[in-house]
């Protein structure tokens, strides 16, 4: 850390490397916050969370009750215990919640005056943060599963939709219509995704095993098709030739500079495409339980020197190496499946943000979003060790919970 | 770590989880904790060993390897960290917090393990929540997700608890509804219940007051039930009673003048026998004129306890008692023997004692007409002399009254069985459902109450037939005396009881014998209970009457309410007609008892053989035996010409002549032991008849088991020589064991024990899973549904299938299927 810092210091290495060392470091230490607690305000499974890109300090929680939540992350209180205030709610006495389960929550992307989500009512609802009421409904045939604004997107306003159609829809917020029609699949879709890196291009996942990649300009057809093979007639039998999967893909997750696509299907698989030319990378990932019927919300860190991957994996999260497929690690907080993950920006140099400075949230069914942050860094090793133990004895004399307590008859 | 601690952990973690005890065994958790404390790494393996422990299909295994994490989660904050960073499966293993994966047998067990697991998570929680998030949010996610109700002593999950709200729910419509049912089923039947007891109420009132009242002066005892309020009636009553009784009793008299002067008329036919009795009960009654007074003096009190009318004629009333009584007596004497009558005679004695000094305990006590009584009668009989004219009364009307007289009181006392038979059998039955039900299903307080009020006023009114009824039989026979006395009023009954005593006993013998037994000694009783409700009332409990008794008498009331009329033709025929049977009868009831077991006797002797052809033709010579009659055709007119219609058959010939007897012999059981030597100096004690199944053939030994005969005990030394040959004593296994133990070396003693033990099991301190499996149901299933036998059954049913297909297969549905 220190050689880090003094060759910044001396301007040898380039600033973004300490700051990618720093975040992998982190990313690597990340733990269950023992300090920080979300408000259980869910009485039900967590579908769905999304933190705003603006400020990085409200968050959007849906769950399996209908019910939407927006946090504020931000500790004012200079105080290691916090809990995140739900700031509001839209509860089951609102006259316009969701009347099922909200399957996608999204913020604007400039925006935190306005919210998106997506529910298995038949409904998607554009809400008005500020009254909590929604400014446009659409409805649809079919459920829901999963809606997307393009995060960069500055020339269009359109949100993809994938229901339990096969035909995935576009809607314009300018218009407040459904616009545009993109067919192609033969089952619902599950999952869909803007490129973080070209406004117009979409990646889509359905049942049917397959994952096409659209350009919304054009309307013929999609772009192209992932193919687990690469092509490669022979080892693909007649019916799995074109798929992404050898069963549902219910993930769909852009890398943060959008040249990778990772998707997730029932087979227990993750696979990392090139999402420029729809080329199969063939990491192995390993099994990555995956019993969701569902979308699967999972998430890539952003900014680290080998990127990692967070996939909700059973009840704990797993964690990646994206380009290697290394399983770095096991997330284990939950109680119950964990259905998203969403990786928290860095953006602040805060003090007080600094702490949750790449932090992880995870919902799940047992009603927890839980906060990971990264480990304090331990003292260094140049430091005194005296100072080391008298931390120590400090913690243990903080916390008499983590004492051994050894009975002395027992010699 | 050593690998020596490594080895000694495991090792302690499988003997205390494989113990199968409640409790862990404090020595060796304080050797784990000793060891443990050494370093994390040994924490770390007991921990892992722990962790496999629990995972282990036994709930005995997995309660001890939770008491160890418990002990050590308190103790090592290492620990601690390890099972907290895994506490969802721990809690899986413990909680069943996933209902795909529930706790392993044995159940009770499991239970216990779930509720221990539960209370160690709240007070992990209280103590280290704070510290451990995962604890708790795991916590948290009990409480909230699995809705594990800390406070529950059960600490159910919700499935469970909703399972359980679902059986309660169950349970209280059910009962919801059978009270209900009960409610209105009271709300019907309370009035009826009302009536019933009303009704008894009044019928013992009818019939209690004066036995209470006699009860009041001679007993003094607790006057039960109606006593009070009737009995200030009853002797308000008396001495406007005492004063009709007088006049009405010279009416009387005349009357029986009359009467009998018409029974002496009609009655001339009834032949001299019983003229001779009453001359005899005559002279009887001159030399016990005391008795008599006395006794009349009971009549009258009694008759005070009947009814008012009663007490008029309670000179004769009491006479006429004593005359039946010692009527009876004659009779018995004749036909029982001098000892029961003179036991009579000695309790009649008694009696009279008992009643003198009840006489004048009665007479200090009772009001002043009680002694006007008598002394009136005295002397009207000595004014009148018509001494043995009243005698004679009630010589003739004593058994004919018996059942004429109860007609009065009858219909009360009927109905007071009746009554109790319905309250016994319908009402106090439904009541105590009623309570049952309204108890059991926490019924309004109300409703409880009344039925409760219900029973008890049922159970009192029981309670009250009973007091009566011990009284009651008494009392049945105090109302045919009282009755007797009634008889005096109007003298035209006399001779019609006169009459009836045949008449009753020509009816005795269709009374069942049981009844018998009291019916006929009737009379006998009648004199040592007549005062008893004088002495004591509850001293001579009796049997309740049988129902049937009462039916019959109504019955034959009704004969008599024919014939009570002397006019009457059917009176006169019957007196005709009952003058045989009384003489007979007394063969048939006395000597026919003695003689029925002799005829019975030769019934016995003679074989019970069934009926058979050869019983029916014996002694014929049978022309159709054993020929087969052959229609070969059923036609009219047509008939084959040449068939021989008659077939000689030797065995039906031969069957119809004889006859099958098996003969099995008697069946004499074993006497004898087989008493060979057991190993404890005991003899074998098994009673074949020729061979034991261990010690063969049976033959005589002596004390000591030794056979009594030389060639058998050479023949057993032998047998003991050879067997010694193949098994000599110093190879068996334990003794091997034991030397090997102290010499160290192999005799091979793991050869013979293993023949004879079979396999080991494992960790025999843990209770068997499969032993609960091993039902007879479960043995069934392995029998019926094991895989040959399957097959077997599956191969006949297709075969059975496809020979329908070969059969039918033209026809339509045989061939689709």
């Amino acid at each position: 850390m220190l050689g880090f810092l003094t060759a910044r210091q001396a301007g040898v290495d380039d600033p973004l490397r300490l700051r990618r060392a720093e975040s992998t470091r982190r990313v690597l230490s990340l733990k269950l916050n023992p300090d920080r607690d979300v408000d259980r305000i869910h009485g039900n499974g967590i579908n769905t969370i999304d933190i705003e890109a603006v400020e990085g300090r409200y968050m959007l929680s849906g769950g399996a009750d209908g019910v939407i939540v927006i946090y504020d992350l931000e500790n004012y209180s200079r105080k290691l215990q916090y809990t995140c205030k739900a700031v509001c709610t839209v509860g089951r006495s609102s006259r316009y919640v969701h009347k099922f389960s909200v399957e996608t929550v999204q913020w604007y992307p400039y925006d935190t005056g306005m919210f998106v989500s997506s529910s298995f009512d038949k409904t998607m609802k554009v809400w008005d943060t500020e009254t909590l009421k929604p400014a446009e409904v659409f409805e649809f045939e079919g459920n829901v599963y999963s809606h997307h604004l393009s995060p960069i997107a500055r020339k269009h306003s359109l949100i993809a939709v994938g229901t339990t159609d096969p035909k995935i829809q576009l809607c314009d917020l300018k218009s407040g219509s459904r616009i545009h029609v993109l067919q192609g699949h033969r089952a619902e879709i599950l999952s869909v995704r803007w490129s973080p890196r070209y406004d117009h291009i979409l990646a889509t996942a359905s049942a049917d095993s397959k994952v096409k990649v659209w350009d919304v300009r054009r309307a013929s057809g999609s772009l192209f098709t992932l193919d687990q093979h690469n092509g490669d007639k022979s080892k693909a039998s007649s019916e799995a030739v074109n798929t992404a999967h050898n069963g549902r893909v219910n993930g769909l997750c852009f890398t943060g500079d959008g040249l990778y696509l990772l998707t997730t299907g029932t087979d227990d698989r993750m696979r990392l495409w090139n999402s420029a030319t729809g080329e199969n990378t063939l990491v192995n990932y390993g099994k990555v339980c995956n019993e969701s019927r569902k979308r699967l919300q999972f998430t890539v860190s952003r900014g680290c020197s080998p990127e990692f991957v967070f996939v909700p994996c059973g009840s704990s999260v797993a964690v990646y190496a994206l380009h290697t497929g290394e399983l770095v690690t096991m997330l284990r907080g939950h109680y119950n499946n964990v259905d998203c993950c969403e990786f928290h920006p860095d953006y602040q140099a805060d003090v007080i943000v600094w702490r949750r400075f790449k932090e992880l949230y995870t919902g799940g069914k047992d009603c927890n979003i839980l906060a990971w942050v990264p480990a304090p860094r331990a003292p260094d090793v140049e430091e005194e060790s005296k100072s080391a133990n008298q931390a120590a004895a400090d913690q243990s004399s903080v916390n008499p919970a983590f004492q051994d307590a050894w009975s002395s008859d027992e010699d | 770590m050593e690998l020596s601690q490594r080895d000694r952990l495991s090792e302690l973690v499988e003997e205390l989880t494989t113990s199968g005890q409640p409790q862990l065994h404090p020595e060796r958790m304080k050797e784990v904790k000793r060891i443990c404390r050494a370093s994390n790494d040994c924490i770390e393996h007991v921990y892992n060993s722990v962790m496999s422990q629990l995972n282990q299909e036994h709930a005995e295994v997995r309660l001890s390897a939770f008491q160890i994490a418990m002990e050590l989660f308190s103790r090592s904050h290492h620990f601690r960290t390890l099972l907290v960073d895994n506490f969802q499966e721990f809690l899986e293993l413990t909680v069943e917090t996933d209902s795909e994966q529930p706790l392993p047998p044995p159940k009770e067990v499991a239970r216990k393990l779930r509720a221990q697991a539960i209370q160690a998570v709240q007070s992990w929680q209280d103590s280290y929540g704070t510290a451990y998030k995962k604890l708790a949010l795991g916590f948290h996610f009990l409480k909230q997700v699995k809705k594990v109700d800390f406070q529950d002593a059960e600490a159910r999950t919700v499935s469970e608890r909703r399972r359980e709200e679902e059986t309660q729910r169950k349970r209280e419509r059910i009962y919801k509804e059978r009270v209900e049912a009960a409610c209105t089923d009271m709300e019907e039947s309370y009035q009826e219940i009302e009536a019933t007891l009303t009704e008894m109420e009044s019928c013992m009132s009818l019939l209690i007051p004066g036995f209470h009242f006699t009860e009041s002066h001679t007993a003094n005892s607790s006057p039960p039930h109606s006593q009070p309020a009737n009995e200030p009636s009853a002797v308000e009553d008396e001495p406007c009673c005492s004063k009709d009784l007088q006049e009405e009793r010279t009416e009387g008299r005349v009357q029986e003048e009359e009467e009998e002067e018409k029974n002496n008329d009609s009655e001339g036919t009834i032949g001299d026998m019983k003229e001779g009795r009453i001359q005899e009960e005559e002279e009887e009654k001159n030399n016990d004129s005391e008795g008599t007074i006395g006794d009349m003096k009971e009549g009258r009190i009694q008759e005070e306890e009947e009814e008012e009318e009663e007490e008029k004629n309670n000179d004769s009333e009491g006479t006429i008692g004593d005359m039946k009584e010692r009527r009876t007596e004659e009779r018995d004497l004749e036909g029982r023997g001098v000892d029961e009558q003179e036991k009579e005679k000695g309790k009649e004695e008694e009696e009279e004692e008992e009643e003198e000094e009840e006489e004048e305990e009665e007479e200090e006590e009772s009001s002043v007409e009680e002694k006007e009584g008598p002394r009136d009668e005295n002397a009207f009989i000595r004014s009148s002399g018509l001494i043995s004219h009243s005698y004679n009364l009630d010589l003739n009307l004593s058994p004919g009254l018996h059942v004429r007289e109860t007609e009065d009181n009858e219909a009360v006392v009927t109905t007071v069985i009746d009554l109790h038979r319905l309250i016994m059998s319908k009402h106090l039955p439904a009541v105590q459902s009623w309570v049952q039900v309204f108890t059991k299903s926490c019924a309004e307080q109300r409703l409880l109450q009344r039925a409760l009020d219900l029973k008890r006023s049922l159970e009192t009114a029981l309670q009250k037939h009973k007091e009566l009824h011990i009284d009651y039989k008494t009392r049945q026979r105090r109302v045919m005396k009282a009755t007797d006395g009634e008889e005096d009023d109007d003298d035209d009954d006399d001779d019609e009881d006169f009459d009836e005593v045949p008449e009753k006993e020509g009816y005795e013998p269709h009374i069942p014998e049981h009844l018998r037994a009291e019916y006929g000694l009737d009379p006998v009783p009648s004199t040592s209970t007549a005062p008893a409700p004088k002495r004591a009332p509850a001293k001579a409990p009796a049997a309740p009457p049988p129902p049937s008794f009462s039916s019959i008498r109504r019955l034959k009331r009704l004969m008599d309410d024919e014939e009570q009329d002397p006019t009457c033709a059917a009176a006169t025929q019957r007196r005709l007609t009952q003058t045989l049977p009384l003489p007979a009868e007394p063969s048939s009831s006395g000597p026919g008892s003695s003689s029925g077991p002799g005829s019975s006797q030769k019934a016995t002797d003679a074989p019970v053989v069934p009926f058979g052809l050869d019983l029916y033709y014996w002694g014929q010579e049978q022309p159709n035996a054993g020929k087969i009659i052959k229609s070969a055709s059923q036609h009219q007119f047509w008939v084959p010409i040449d068939v021989d219609e008659e077939v000689e058959n030797k065995e039906l010939l031969a069957e119809s002549r004889s006859r099958y007897i098996s003969f099995p012999g008697s069946f004499t059981p074993v006497s004898h032991h087989c008493r060979a030597p057991l190993g404890g100096g005991k003899l074998c004690q098994r009673q074949d008849r020729l061979k034991c199944p261990f010690h063969g053939g049976i033959v005589p030994r002596d004390q000591e088991g030794r056979p009594c005969r030389l060639e058998d005990r050479l023949r057993e030394e032998k047998e003991e020589r050879k067997r010694r040959e193949e098994h000599p004593d110093w190879k068996d296994a334990d003794l091997m064991r034991d030397i090997e133990a102290a010499t160290g070396e192999d005799l091979g003693s793991d050869r013979l024990g293993k023949k004879r033990k079979g396999k080991k099991k494992k960790y025999p301190n843990l209770s068997d899973l499969k032993q609960s499996a091993n039902t007879s149901r479960s043995r069934l299933e392995k029998k019926v549904l094991n895989k040959s036998a399957m097959r077997r059954v599956a191969e006949v049913m297709s075969k059975a299938d496809s020979r329908k297909h070969d059969k039918f297969s033209n026809q339509f549905n045989y061939a689709i299927h």
